[in-house]
C-alpha cells in the first residue's frame, strides 16, 4: 500500500497542502486530479524527496519512504528533464543503473522499453535531436526501465499524440496488472475515467473527493435524467415537484431530481407534451463530478 | 544501490561523456603537442645548434682548420665552402648561401664580404690573426707544440643547480593552472547543464545532492589527474630524450610535487566552482558567478611567475600559505629549494582545512540552490533554502 498521510506544506503565506491523505493499493491505478496550482505536483515531489513536508509522511509497505525506498519508484517529473547531449540508450541505461539495476538487467530493460514505446530506431540518437513527442517517450521510458515497484507520474500524458497515449496507457495498465500501484496526475479527465480504478480530487489543499468513479457518482447524491421531448415548450418540467432543470435545448432536457422526486412523475409530464424520444438516467461524467467537487 | 555505488555511477558517466567528446580529445592532444613543441623550441633556441657557413677564396687548407677552431672558441660550428673567385663570393653572400666570404685569407690584405656585420666577423678575424701569427712564427723557424689540455675537476659534481628545477616547476604551474581552469569549467558547466535541462530533478529523486556533487568532482578529477600525468610523462620523457634537462631525479621530484599540488588545488577549486555554478540556471550566466574564483586563480598564477624569478620574496612566502594561492605558488618555492618542511606541511594543513570548509559550505549552497530554477539564486537564499 502506498499511503499519503496528512501532508502539510506551506510556501511563505501560501498553505498549499492542508492535510492531503489518500492511499493506493498494489495493482491500483490512481488518477490524481485538481485544478492548476492545487498542489498535485507538490504532493508528488514530497513523495520523491524533492520537497519536504511540514507535517505528514508518505509510506510504502508501511514504512516511511526513504532514499532506498525511492530508488524503487519510477518517477516522471512535471518539469521534463534529460541530458540533451546523451544518447537515448546510454541515458536510459544510466537511470536504470541509478535505480539499482544490474548492468545486464539495465540493458535488457532499455531494449524492451525502447521497443515498446516505439523508440527502437532512436536508441543511438542524442535526446536533443528528437521531436518533443519522442523526448516525452524517452522520459517515460526513464521512469519505467528500472522495473519500479511504484510509479508516480506527473502529467504523463500531456504532449503525447493519440498513438503515444495508447502505448503509454497500455504500458501503465500492464504494470498495474503486475501489481504496481500507479499514481498519475492529469487534466485529461476522460482518460482518467477510462483508465483509473480510483480517483482523488485535490482542491483547496485537501482531497475533496476520492474513490472509484462509481463511488464519486453515488456521493454526488442527486440523480440526473436526460429526457428528449421534441415538441415540448421550454420549461415543461419545471412544475414537477423536486425537479431542477440543469439544461434545456430544443427539447433535449437534463433534469436533476432530489431524493424525494418521482421519476415516473417526470415521465408522465413528458408524455403530456407529446412524443418522448429519449428517457434515461444520466451518469455525470468525471468532468462534471470534478467541477462539482472543486466548486463546492 | 548503495550511496557509494551511485557516486561511482555518476563519476563514470562524467568520464565516459568527456572521453567521447571530440572537443576534449582534441584539446588534450593540443596540450601534449604544445609541451613537446616548447621543448623542441628550447632545444633549438638553446644555442648549441648554431652554425656558421664561411666561403673562402684562395688561401690554403690550413684556413679551414683555423676557421673551425675560431668558431669552436666562440660557440659555433663552422662549415667552410671553397669559392672560385670574388664574383662567386659576392653572389654566394647575396644569395645567403654563406654567412660571409673571405678573400685572400693568408695574403697581406684579406677581405671579408658579409651582408651586414655579425658574429662571423669575429670568427674570421681571429682565424686570420691565428694564421698570420702561425705563419710569422714559422718564418722565424719556431717549431710549434700543441697547447696543453686543461684538466677540469668538479668539486661538487652532485651540487644542485636550482635553475632547471624552477623552470620545470614554472612549466608545471602553467599546466596546473590551465588544467584547474579547464576542469573547474567542466564541473561548472556540468552543474548548469543538469540544472538548465531540469534533469537534476530526476537525479535527485534517486540520490542526495552530495552524491551527485561528489561523483561529478571525483569523475572529472580522475580525468584531470590522468591528463596531468600524461602531460608529465610526455614532458619528462621528452625532456630527458632531447637533453633539455640533465638531472632526472630532480626533474621527476618536481613533477610529482606539481601533480600533488594539482590534486589539492582541484579539490578546492572544483568545489567552489560547483557551488557557484549551482546558483545559476543558464550557461550564459556562468561567467558572472565564476569570475571571482577565476580571478583568484589568475592572481595565484602571476604571483607564481614572479616567484620563479625571486622565490625568496616576501610576497611569494606569504601567498604560499593563502588557501587557493598555495597550489600555484608553493611548487615554485619548493623547486627553488629553500622551503623548510614545516612550511610545506603547514601550507598543506591550511589547504586541507580550507577544502573541508569549502566542501561543507559549497555542498550546502549546491544542495540549496539545485532545485531553484529560473534566474539567479542569491548565496544567502541558497544557504537558507530547505534541502531535500
Amino acid at each position: 500500500m502506498l499511503e499519503f498521510d496528512g501532508l502539510v506544506k506551506t510556501y511563505g503565506d501560501n498553505q498549499v497542502l492542508q492535510g492531503v491523505s489518500f492511499a493506493v493499493a498494489p495493482g491500483q491505478m490512481f488518477g490524481f486530479c485538481g485544478s492548476n496550482g492545487a498542489g498535485k505536483t507538490t504532493t508528488m515531489r514530497i513523495a520523491m524527496g524533492l520537497a519536504r513536508a511540514d507535517a505528514g509522511e508518505v509510506r510504502w509497505r508501511g514504512a516511511p519512504l526513504d532514499d532506498a525506498g525511492r530508488q524503487r519508484i519510477g518517477y516522471m517529473p512535471e518539469e521534463r528533464g534529460l541530458y540533451p547531449k546523451m544518447k537515448v540508450a546510454d541515458q536510459l541505461t544510466y537511470f536504470a543503473r541509478l535505480h539499482g539495476a544490474s548492468s545486464a538487467d539495465a540493458d535488457r530493460a532499455v531494449a524492451e522499453w525502447t521497443e515498446r514505446l516505439g523508440l527502437a530506431d532512436k536508441r543511438g540518437e542524442r535526446v536533443e535531436k528528437l521531436s518533443l513527442g519522442n523526448q516525452q517517450r524517452v522520459q517515460l521510458a526513464a521512469a519505467l526501465v528500472s522495473g519500479p515497484e511504484v510509479l508516480i507520474l506527473d502529467e504523463p500524458f500531456s504532449g503525447l499524440d493519440p498513438v503515444g497515449v495508447d502505448s503509454l496507457a497500455d504500458a501503465l495498465v500492464e504494470r498495474c496488472r503486475a501489481g504496481v500501484p500507479v499514481v498519475f496526475s492529469s487534466h485529461q479527465l476522460d482518460l482518467v475515467e477510462r483508465l483509473c480504478d480510483a480517483v482523488g480530487i485535490l482542491a483547496r489543499g485537501r482531497i475533496v473527493a476520492s474513490g472509484t468513479v462509481g463511488e464519486l457518482r453515488a456521493q454526488e447524491g442527486g440523480r440526473q435524467l436526460r429526457v428528449v421531448v421534441p415538441d415540448a415548450d421550454p420549461g415543461w418540467a419545471a412544475a414537477v415537484p423536486g425537479v431542477r432543470v440543469v439544461s434545456e435545448q430544443r427539447g433535449d432536457t437534463v433534469l436533476e431530481l432530489d431524493v424525494a422526486a418521482d421519476d415516473q412523475a417526470v415521465l408522465a409530464a413528458a408524455l403530456r407534451t407529446g412524443r418522448v424520444t429519449h428517457f434515461a438516467r444520466r451518469e455525470p461524467s468525471l468532468v462534471e463530478l470534478f467541477r462539482g467537487a472543486v466548486a463546492a | 544501490m548503495s550511496a557509494a555505488g551511485q557516486v561511482r555511477l555518476v563519476a563514470r558517466r562524467e568520464i565516459t561523456t568527456r572521453v567521447r567528446d571530440k572537443g576534449f580529445i582534441i584539446s588534450s592532444l593540443v596540450i601534449v603537442l604544445l609541451v613537446v613543441g616548447v621543448m623542441i623550441f628550447q632545444l633549438v633556441a638553446g644555442g648549441q645548434g648554431s652554425t656558421t657557413t664561411v666561403g673562402v677564396v684562395g688561401g690554403n687548407p690550413s684556413v679551414q682548420t683555423a676557421l673551425q677552431q675560431a668558431g669552436e672558441a666562440s660557440g659555433t660550428a663552422v662549415t667552410v665552402t671553397e669559392l672560385p673567385d670574388e664574383a662567386a663570393a659576392r653572389q654566394a653572400v647575396e644569395d645567403g648561401d654563406v654567412d660571409g666570404a673571405v678573400l685572400d685569407p693568408t695574403g697581406d690584405s684579406p677581405q671579408l664580404l658579409v651582408e651586414s656585420s655579425g658574429s662571423v666577423d669575429d670568427v674570421v678575424r681571429s682565424a686570420v690573426g691565428a694564421l698570420s701569427v702561425g705563419a710569422q712564427l714559422a718564418a722565424q723557424g719556431v717549431d710549434l707544440q700543441p697547447a696543453p689540455n686543461v684538466a677540469v675537476t668538479e668539486l661538487d659534481p652532485s651540487g644542485d643547480d636550482d635553475g632547471p628545477a624552477v623552470v620545470v616547476a614554472l612549466v608545471g604551474v602553467v599546466v596546473l593552472y590551465g588544467l584547474l581552469i579547464l576542469f573547474g569549467q567542466f564541473v561548472a558547466q556540468g552543474v548548469v547543464e543538469e540544472k538548465s535541462s531540469r534533469v537534476v530533478e530526476l537525479l535527485l529523486s534517486t540520490m542526495k545532492p552530495w552524491q551527485l556533487l561528489a561523483g561529478k568532482i571525483l569523475g572529472l578529477g580522475v580525468l584531470g589527474l590522468a591528463q596531468m600525468v600524461l602531460i608529465a610523462a610526455v614532458g619528462v620523457t621528452g625532456a630527458l630524450a632531447l637533453g633539455v634537462v640533465s638531472v632526472p631525479g630532480q626533474l621527476i621530484g618536481t613533477v610529482l610535487v606539481v601533480i600533488g599540488w594539482f590534486l589539492v588545488g582541484y579539490a578546492f577549486y572544483a568545489s567552489v566552482f560547483a557551488a557557484a555554478a549551482s546558483l545559476v540556471s543558464r550557461q550564459e550566466d556562468l561567467g558572472s558567478v565564476l569570475t571571482p574564483t577565476t580571478l583568484l586563480l589568475v592572481v595565484g598564477f602571476f604571483i607564481s611567475i614572479q616567484a620563479g624569478s625571486d622565490p625568496g620574496s616576501g610576497l611569494a612566502t606569504v601567498t604560499s600559505f593563502v588557501p587557493g594561492l598555495t597550489p600555484l605558488v608553493m611548487p615554485v618555492r619548493m623547486a627553488a629549494g629553500d622551503v623548510p618542511l614545516w612550511q610545506v606541511l603547514l601550507a598543506v594543513a591550511i589547504m586541507a582545512v580550507a577544502i573541508a570548509l569549502v566542501v561543507r559550505i559549497g555542498g550546502r549552497v549546491y544542495a540549496g540552490a539545485l532545485l531553484r530554477t529560473g534566474g539567479k539564486t542569491k548565496l544567502r537564499e541558497a544557504l537558507r533554502a530547505e534541502r531535500a
